[in-house]
């Protein structure tokens, strides 16, 4: 059993990494906190429902879909909505609220258009694309999307899946903040934003590429919800901001890849309250969150201490 | 003639009034207590949000905590009504207590920290190992007390009593100084003030305004669930007419509840979530063309308002 | 001017560490009332984290502060505005959707003055802030925002007076016109610290000056000395070559 949880809190730790990483990067360069995160995830289940549903193909092809839209998606909000905002009174306050704004502009067009009604996808449908390429290069027949094993355990495919694919995805964010120009110059901006503007480095450029990317990474956690949490509503945008807030908080806000701590230790512990106090697991990421606020508002990785 | 005198006779006085004699011609008993309901909790926020600087994404964990309040004496000890209130007032003092160590966060670390902890009152409240003492998910019938009449008349009082404690900030030192602490604390520790202090103030009595609001409310209705009355939406409207409007003035809040809230009601019942589109349209256009709220549009001409 | 009286200032073997670093490293001084005393030094040699220390915005992590006669090290500072102490800041934030009146209003109400407190338009007058009295301080640029700092400080009734770079983007007009409020503000019996970067406006006004380097004093005494001193020099010197 212990096990289990551990293996199964890693599996979903790590996807939950993949969650709040994009809440993240946009909180460093920007100090915007993204309230609309949540309703974005949401929109991205919604594309790996209509890749299923429309197209009938593996729903593992909504994820470059998804991040390239919320890319675009991203790259245009930016010029809509941030130079107004930067320009206000108390930026970092009216984006609270403006972003909020549009997390309720999200979930309420999304429930014209869908419904309230609770959306899955059969589990098995994840992950196809594999088993197709295996039948036609290497024969065989084509199996049915089992369970995997681990440590003697069986795990649903879509956990595996799901965590390999969000360990890609930090990996590559990972490649552009460390190996490219415009992570370079992101990574200044996140240190000292300021200073970043006085040395002539293109702050909305770089602040809106951080955008763009935030999305659409979000997005791609998005494509995973309806088989990590069995189902999603246009409602489920509020419950995944908080718990993202909850492991970027953890990790560290500003820092992405402390995130990736944030995710396991998250998970982690999310798997042992389900497992052994599971009429309580509700009440975990809203205690955790606010106990590391109290404590350590820097989060497990991080040096800034924010109070007022 | 003192202005807050003034305030008193031409803001708070006429509003009270029309209130309560508005149930006499109009019909919907309810539209207008969930009217009283809302001015009572936009200005619950405008004191911790519009004077001290702290936005209450949790807000209405204050109200449930009173609603249930309410609920538990009820239930468990019998007691009148009114005795109830009061006690739900006092459990959202004591929940503002619990929470006071919120206020060393800011800004968005703030926010979202009341809104985890009002997360956290409701699932703990809604969890099925406390039946014993909240009903935990099942929700709560008081038809002991079922009295709207009376519930009604109880939600003017704290209306007025709001409005009074608004009227004061706006019209005090202490009301100025608060607004000082939320523009800079430390020079507002340099002006004298003592900025913890003030801040456990204007939350305590945020918290207490939500936690009598939440009682007159459980009083109200008698049957409720957990999930109604720690409702998101209670917090979202609260902030939303009071932004609408404009904070740190005692008309604001007043003037959004009324537009808003009214349009919620000629179009909102059957399809909330065109609603819902439509006020978050409204936070988005607001925030980026007018983020002081509509009383800005007077103040930009040079119109002083209260 | 008296500066043989009773200091009012007394700060012993104050340390202040900011993780490793000393920022200030076992600083004595005193200061009396009706005294001008400049602290001056390189950047981060620890004369704002002194004022800071002072004013109660940190606790510090050993030496002593007596202000009065009584140790107020640690103690909060709007509990040290009522007894008496006050500052204005480098960068001074004022209450930036206040007027400038309930800016000052602020510091009248709740400052405790301890003898009566100045009256408003008097103060809006000397400082240069009557016609933008019923303006919000964000309309004021950076010098006035810097006399609004000082009106709200001087709103308390100060003993002690901590003034942190208020010359700073003055011009020379303004610059004898805010020496001569100085001076005269030391003449009414309170004492005053000042942190300076302009050398020519120190000399004019001071009585004595402690040279800081590395959170220590290195020189006390007249400017005009201070300037002859070896020490003094390889600090000023090197400070600049390291910057």
């Amino acid at each position: 059993m212990l096990t289990y949880a551990l293996v199964a809190g890693v599996l979903f730790g790590l996807y939950f990494s993949l969650v709040g990483i994009g809440l993240n990067l946009v909180f460093g360069v920007m100090r915007i906190v993204n309230l609309a995160h949540g309703d974005i995830l949401m929109l991205g289940a919604f594309i790996a429902l209509g890749v299923v549903t429309l197209a009938g193909i593996d729903p593992l092809f909504a994820v470059p879909l998804a991040f390239i839209v919320f890319l675009i998606v991203g790259l245009l909000l930016y010029w809509v909505l941030v130079p107004r905002l930067q320009g206000s009174v108390n930026p970092e306050m009216l984006s609270i609220i403006l972003f909020f704004g549009l997390s309720q502009v999200i979930e309420a067009i999304t429930t014209i258009f869908a419904g309230t009604s609770e959306r899955s996808i059969q589990s098995r449908l994840l992950g196809t694309v594999f088993t197709t390429i295996q039948v036609k290069w290497f024969g065989g027949k084509p199996g049915r999307g089992g369970p995997i094993q681990i440590f003697g355990q069986s795990f649903p495919a879509p956990w595996v899946i799901a965590a390999g694919t969000s360990l890609i995805a930090i990996g590559l964010v990972y490649l552009y903040l460390y190996r490219t120009r415009l992570g370079t110059l992101t990574r200044a901006v996140m240190s000292r934003r300021d200073e970043a503007l006085a040395t002539g480095i293109d702050v909305d450029r770089v602040s809106a590429a951080a955008f763009g990317v935030g999305l659409g990474l979000a997005a791609v956690a998005g494509v995973f919800a309806p088989f990590m949490f069995g189902s999603v509503t246009p409602a489920f945008g509020a419950d995944a901001t908080v718990t993202s807030f909850a492991i970027v908080v953890l990790g560290s806000l500003g820092n992405p890849l402390g995130t990736a701590l944030g995710g396991v230790v998250y998970g982690v512990c999310y798997m042992l309250v389900q497992t052994y106090l599971s009429s309580w697991a509700d009440l975990l990421p809203y205690v955790l969150l606010i106990l590391i606020l109290l404590l350590r508002p820097s989060g497990l990785l991080g040096r800034q201490v924010r109070v007022a | 003639m003192p202005s807050a005198l003034r305030h008193l006779l031409f803001i708070m006085a006429p509003l009270v009034v029309v209130l309560a004699v508005l149930p006499g011609v109009y019909q919907n008993h309810l539209l207008l207590f969930n009217f009283v309901i809302f001015l009572i909790l936009a200005q619950g926020v405008n004191i911790i949000y519009g004077f001290t600087g702290y936005l209450p994404f949790g807000y209405v964990g204050f109200f449930g905590a009173g609603a249930y309040g309410f609920a538990i004496m009820v239930m468990h000890l019998q007691a009148p009504a009114v005795v109830a209130v009061v006690v739900a007032g006092l459990v959202g003092v004591a929940l503002g207590l619990l929470l006071t160590p919120l206020l060393r966060l800011s800004g968005a670390y703030f926010a979202i920290a009341n809104l985890a902890a009002s997360l956290a009152v409701l699932h703990l409240v809604a969890n099925p190992a406390l039946e014993s003492i909240t009903k935990g998910p099942y929700g709560v019938s008081l038809t002991g007390t079922f009295n709207p009449n009376s519930a009604y008349i109880a939600a003017l009082v704290v209306l007025a009593l709001t409005l009074a404690g608004v009227v004061y900030l706006k019209n005090s030192s202490f009301g100025l100084a608060l607004q000082a602490v939320r523009e800079d604390s430390v020079s507002a520790a340099m002006s004298g003030v003592s900025v913890v202090k003030m801040r456990v103030i204007a939350w305590l009595a945020s918290a207490l305004v939500a936690g009598l609001a939440g009682g007159i409310y459980a009083w109200y209705v008698s049957v409720f669930y957990p999930d109604n009355v720690f409702s998101g939406d209670f917090s979202i409207f609260a902030i939303v007419f009071a932004l609408f409007g404009g904070v740190a003035t005692i008309t604001g809040p007043i003037v959004g509840v009324i537009i808003l809230y009214g349009i919620y009601n000629v179009i909102g019942f059957t399809t909330p979530q065109y609603f819902q589109l439509i006020y978050g349209l409204l936070i988005m256009g607001l925030v980026l063309f007018l983020p002081a709220g509509l009383v800005s549009l007077a103040t930009r001409r040079g119109w002083h308002v209260p | 001017m008296s500066p043989e009286a009773k200091p009012i200032l007394n700060v012993s073997k104050l340390v202040k560490r900011f993780g490793g670093f000393y920022a200030l490293d076992g600083l004595s001084f005193h200061v009396a009332p009706g005294e001008i005393l400049g602290l001056v030094g390189p950047n981060g040699s620890g004369k704002t984290t002194a004022i800071n220390v002072i004013s109660g915005l940190y606790a510090p992590d050993g030496g002593e502060v007596a202000f009065d006669g009584q140790q107020i090290g640690g103690i909060a500072s709007h509990r040290l505005v009522h007894r008496g102490i006050n500052r204005t800041f480098q960068v001074p934030k004022p209450f930036m959707s206040l007027t400038v009146r309930e800016n000052i209003k602020v510091a009248l109400s709740y400052g405790r003055a301890m003898v009566a407190p100045p009256a408003i338009n008097e103060l809006l007058e000397q400082y240069r802030l009557a016609e933008f009295a019923e303006r919000p301080a964000s309309e004021l640029n950076s010098a006035q925002q810097k006399m609004l700092d000082l009106t709200r400080a001087l709103a308390t009734r100060p003993r002690l007076l901590l003034l942190d770079e208020l010359a700073a983007g003055l011009n020379p007009a303004e610059l004898d016109w805010i020496a001569g409020h100085i001076k005269a503000l030391a003449a009414s019996g309170v004492a005053i610290i000042v942190v300076e970067h302009l050398m020519g406006f120190i000399e004019h006004i001071t009585d004595r000056v402690i040279v800081l380097n590395a959170g220590k004093e290195i020189f006390e005494g007249k400017l005009a000395a201070a300037v002859k001193e070896p020490q003094v020099i390889e600090v000023f010197l090197g400070g600049e070559h390291a910057a």
